[in-house]
């Protein structure tokens, strides 16, 4: 038992017990005395002029309850964007359309009834009398000062916000440039789609008539936050409960119009409401991801050290601006330079709404876009200067003496981006190592043999985790010595709850099965930030384990009273106090004598063993990564065939190996499944096509590489008490680029030059061969 | 509006019952709604991605494209069958050692088309496996931990 025996090894999850017996309890398992139903009635247009919206026949439908339409609900605010300051709050999304829609899905009118059938039912008789209007599905055009369409007139334009970056003398690097690379880079449309979609119960008739909304959410402390806000309530008015909740990968860190929606047809109704978003729904309801445009220019010198980077990049954030609205933009410029030193950058990142679905974060956020752009970027410098790919990239890196690195740029809520710690040459090493880099000529003749097309992509990163503003974590001990932890994260899949319990039994030196760990009901856990950004287990992490350091500290003092000892010759060892003289008190007994049946003990200033920690985030904690891709392309068939990929990542101090290389690979199959499959297609009425998993592929267990080597580095973070990162995303932010990139030298040969994220279906990699043929024969 | 109800028995893990459904009822919705066994989950409701599987009869169905009337007479088994929180299954014994799941939606699915592939052959192959994983769909392990997990339960499953 001694210290440190958990943090750092594969302990198995708690969480999977109640999962794998089916057990668990998400929100559309729920029910409530008398429970009613929400179906929510979504605009079959892109978009349009709202003459009227007739419910009359609905509301006569047996069963119906009440049908609500925009004009009902205007007296309550509009969804909040919190990254989002200045004229572009125009763009808030109204919960109800009213006036006009702005996107085929959006809601118009929801029908809350009996039963979800009859609901359903009614919803069909909801009459929308509409006008079509022209609508708009290009952000670059839509970016423009002609733009044939404007969403939002009283914002004057369709853009909503441009992040800018500015660091050192661009047009002096320019001037004197030897090389200059001029690229666009378009990266697709494709989204997050967790296997549970989402889902509400509003229900109005607790202790108190105070509202508790469960929803399938990321964060319900902000939730209960923007709900007040919205409403016009106080926080005290509202709890929040995040059930178990089917994955989010950032779609649930949103603010959604149903979410309010249930909660004032409860109150209305004095009963409780239901709504669980069907997967076509989802399709068009629930967040888009990724869309982006970027122009990059590239200034290098003799040697191939990038001397300076231009960009302006265009997001199509869809019809509205979401909770997150700009921070793909803002991520994707703050972050572009990577693990590379380019002294001199400048960056303006349009965010743009158009007639489409809301575009928000997505696994990555920002930084899968940034990282294609600028790993493709390396290596077509490389290719036109004539210099190895790897040996550009360690010209240009920055190195483990350059920590802590202050980049010049910031991120929209998060702040300045100065790296903290990380080896990235000794990273890119590593990883080409293990992807067997040296013997990749023989690999490419054998392939050639097969005729088939090798090539091997490298995506080096750096990634922004671990945000603030700050975690709270909160640990009690009972006369058992049984330890509750409450944390202010809300995972969904993570195991951040056994990681908060591996630190937590560390500090105490306690065996883990006597730790329990709360989160997700603002009432149990009145004060918290939530999952997203990789932060759960470094930032709750701390504070958990903070809070049991503070818990120690006061069982030493009680157990000095109790071995008739001073506080300062005990120790604390195998979960209990000692004496230099072998007496002992163990946990169980000082939490015992430390509760209020007791008289107070001397030296302390409060009853029980029960602390509470915040931790306050001094700054980002910067993970990296790189990713080595080796593919084969059939040139007839366009097939693509992931043979070989390797990762060798690093955040920080790691808590679980297990679950880190979980992240690790989970991350991986969605940024795979978007470089190969998944695309949101829309058609020619500017609807989304795409609405179910037989049009929109996922990754299914056989698309998936049959061997990925992974490795880790330890790079503490100074920022962290415990030298902790995160690693939530970093398999997806990675994998883009590292496909990408062998796409292109796969094609290289064949004169091709890859310009984007794909999709590299067979069709796409044939059109691409076909285009380089017909520009060689012309 | 109410349509004809249909009189039907099933066996849901074990246990009789009887019920007046409507002839569109799904099986899933007879389940988690009647029954109110909710550990078979339903991520799509088109038959996609596995993870409302239950056994009718002791083979894999997607209860989200089978009517309850078709599972009359019938023997179902879900989720709740599976295991005990003293004595897992081997094989929700493998998916916790493997760490074969995250969100854990997917995983009653997954882990009931795993219980009917153990139970056709105490040892199944790596083939067999793969291919009893083409039916599912999950969003957080990327699959290879989940493979894992089969073939170390098919490893040490007595023939």
């Amino acid at each position: 038992m001694a210290a440190g025996r958990l943090v750092g090894a594969p302990v198995p999850r708690m969480e999977d017990a109640r999962l794998l017996l089916g057990q668990a309890q998400f929100v559309a398992d729920l029910e409530a005395p008398r429970m009613l139903h929400m179906e929510v009635v979504r605009s079959p247009m892109a978009h349009a002029a709202i003459n009227n919206v007739d419910v009359s026949e609905a509301l006569a439908f047996p069963g119906v309850r009440l049908a609500l339409t925009g004009e009902d609900v205007l007296s309550y605010g509009k969804l909040p964007s919190i990254d989002l300051a200045g004229p572009g709050n125009a763009a808030l999304q109204r919960m109800l359309a009213v006036g006009r829609v702005r996107f085929a899905g959006e809601p118009v009118t929801i029908v809350v009834a009996d039963d979800p059938w009859i609901a359903k039912e009614a919803a069909a008789l909801v009459s929308l009398d509409l006008t079509e209007m022209p609508f708009s599905l290009d952000a670059e055009e839509a970016s423009g000062s002609s733009a044939p369409v404007v969403l939002y007139p009283e914002l004057g334009g369709n853009i909503i916000h441009t992040a800018r970056q500015s660091v050192g003398d661009v047009d002096a690097a320019f001037a004197e440039a030897h090389h200059v690379v001029d690229a666009t880079y378009r990266v697709h449309r494709y989204l997050a789609a967790p296997m549970e979609t989402r889902g509400v119960l509003a229900d109005p008739t607790g202790a108190g008539r105070r509202i508790t909304l469960t929803s399938s959410t990321q964060f319900p402390h902000l939730l209960r936050g923007f709900l007040a806000g919205v409403l016009g309530l106080s926080e005290g008015d509202i709890r929040v409960i995040a059930p178990d909740v089917g994955g989010g990968f950032g779609v649930k860190c949103e603010f959604y119009p149903e979410e309010v929606l249930a909660v004032v047809a409860a109150r209305k109704l004095g009963r409780p409401v239901k709504w669980i978003e069907s997967r076509e729904e989802h399709f068009v309801a629930t967040t888009h991801a990724r869309e982006q445009v970027h122009h990059l220019r590239a200034a290098v010198d003799a040697e191939g050290v990038v001397t300076a980077v231009t960009l302006r990049s265009v997001t199509d954030n869809g019809a509205a601006a979401a909770t997150l609205s700009v921070t793909p933009a803002s991520i994707s410029s703050a972050m572009l330079r990577g693990p590379y030193r380019v002294p001199n950058y400048r960056a303006e990142s349009h965010s743009v709404v158009t007639n489409k679905t809301p575009l928000a974060v997505y696994r990555g956020a920002g930084h899968p876009q940034a990282v294609l752009c600028m790993e493709l970027t390396m290596d077509r410098i490389a290719r036109e200067m004539g210099i190895d790919r790897v040996e550009l990239r360690r010209r240009n890196m920055l190195t483990p003496a350059d920590m802590p690195s202050d980049r010049g740029t910031a991120i929209v809520l998060a702040g300045a981006v100065i790296y903290d710690s990380g080896d990235y040459p000794g990273c890119l090493d590593r990883a080409l190592e293990l992807a067997g880099w040296t013997s990749r000529a023989e690999r490419e003749a054998d392939a050639r043999s097969r005729g088939k097309l090798h090539g091997v992509g490298i995506s080096c990163f750096v990634e922004e985790t671990a945000i603030g503003p700050y975690e709270t974590g909160h640990v009690r001990v009972d006369g058992s010595g049984k330890v509750t932890v409450l944390t202010g994260a809300s995972p969904h899949g993570q195991g951040t709850a056994t990681a908060i319990a591996q630190l937590v039994a560390d500090e105490l030196e306690i065996d883990i099965a006597s730790i329990i760990v709360h989160h997700g009901d603002t009432d149990v856990v009145p004060d918290g930030v939530g999952t997203f950004a990789s932060r759960g287990g470094a930032i709750a992490g701390a504070a958990a384990r903070l809070a049991a350091r503070k818990v120690k500290e006061k069982a030493l003092v009680v157990a000095a009273e109790m071995l008739q000892a001073k506080p300062g010759d005990l120790v604390w060892a195998e979960g209990e106090a000692r004496t230099a003289t072998g007496a002992s008190m163990p946990l169980a007994a000082i939490a015992g004598r430390s509760t209020a049946w007791n008289a107070m003990p001397s030296g302390i200033s409060s009853f029980n063993l029960d602390e509470k920690a915040h931790h306050q985030v001094p700054g980002i904690a910067f993970a990296n990564a790189t990713h080595v891709c080796s593919i084969e392309i059939d040139p007839e068939t366009g097939e693509l065939e992931i043979v070989g990929y390797a990762v060798v990542h690093d955040c920080g101090t790691v808590i679980n190996p297990m679950i880190i290389e979980g992240q690790v690979l989970g991350g991986l199959a969605q940024g795979l499944g978007g470089t190969l499959f998944e695309e949101l297609r829309y058609d020619e009425k500017g609807r989304l096509a795409t609405k179910s998993f037989a049009d929109y592929l996922m990754p299914t267990a056989a698309d998936m590489p049959q061997d990925v080597a992974l490795g880790s580095m330890e790079s503490p973070s100074p920022l962290n008490p415990f030298g902790m990162k995160g690693a939530g995303e970093g398999g997806t932010t990675g994998s883009v680029a590292a496909v990408a990139g062998a796409v292109a030298d796969a094609l290289a040969p064949l004169g091709v030059t890859v310009a984007s994220d794909g999709p590299f279906t067979p069709p796409a990699i044939r059109r691409l061969i076909r285009a380089a043929e017909t520009a060689k024969v012309a | 509006m109410t349509s004809s109800a249909f009189q039907m028995t099933l066996t849901v893990n074990g246990e009789r019952s009887d019920h007046a459904v409507r002839p569109r009822l799904l099986l899933s919705e007879l389940l988690r709604d009647t029954l109110r066994l909710t550990g078979t989950h339903v991520g799509c409701g088109t038959g996609a991605c596995g993870s409302c599987t239950v056994l009718l009869d002791g083979e894999p169905v997607r209860s989200c494209l089978t009517l309850a009337v078709q599972a009359d007479g019938s023997e179902v088994e879900t989720i709740e069958s599976v295991g005990t929180p003293e004595a897992l299954h081997p094989v929700q014994a493998a998916f916790n050692k493997s760490h074969a799941l995250q969100c854990g939606f997917c995983t009653p699915g997954f882990i009931m088309s795993a219980v009917a592939l153990f139970r056709r052959s105490a040892k199944p192959s790596g083939e067999q496996i793969d291919s009893m994983l083409q039916g599912h769909l999950c969003r957080c392990t990327g699959y290879r931990n989940i493979k894992e997990a089969l073939r170390s339960a098919a490893e040490t499953a007595e023939a």
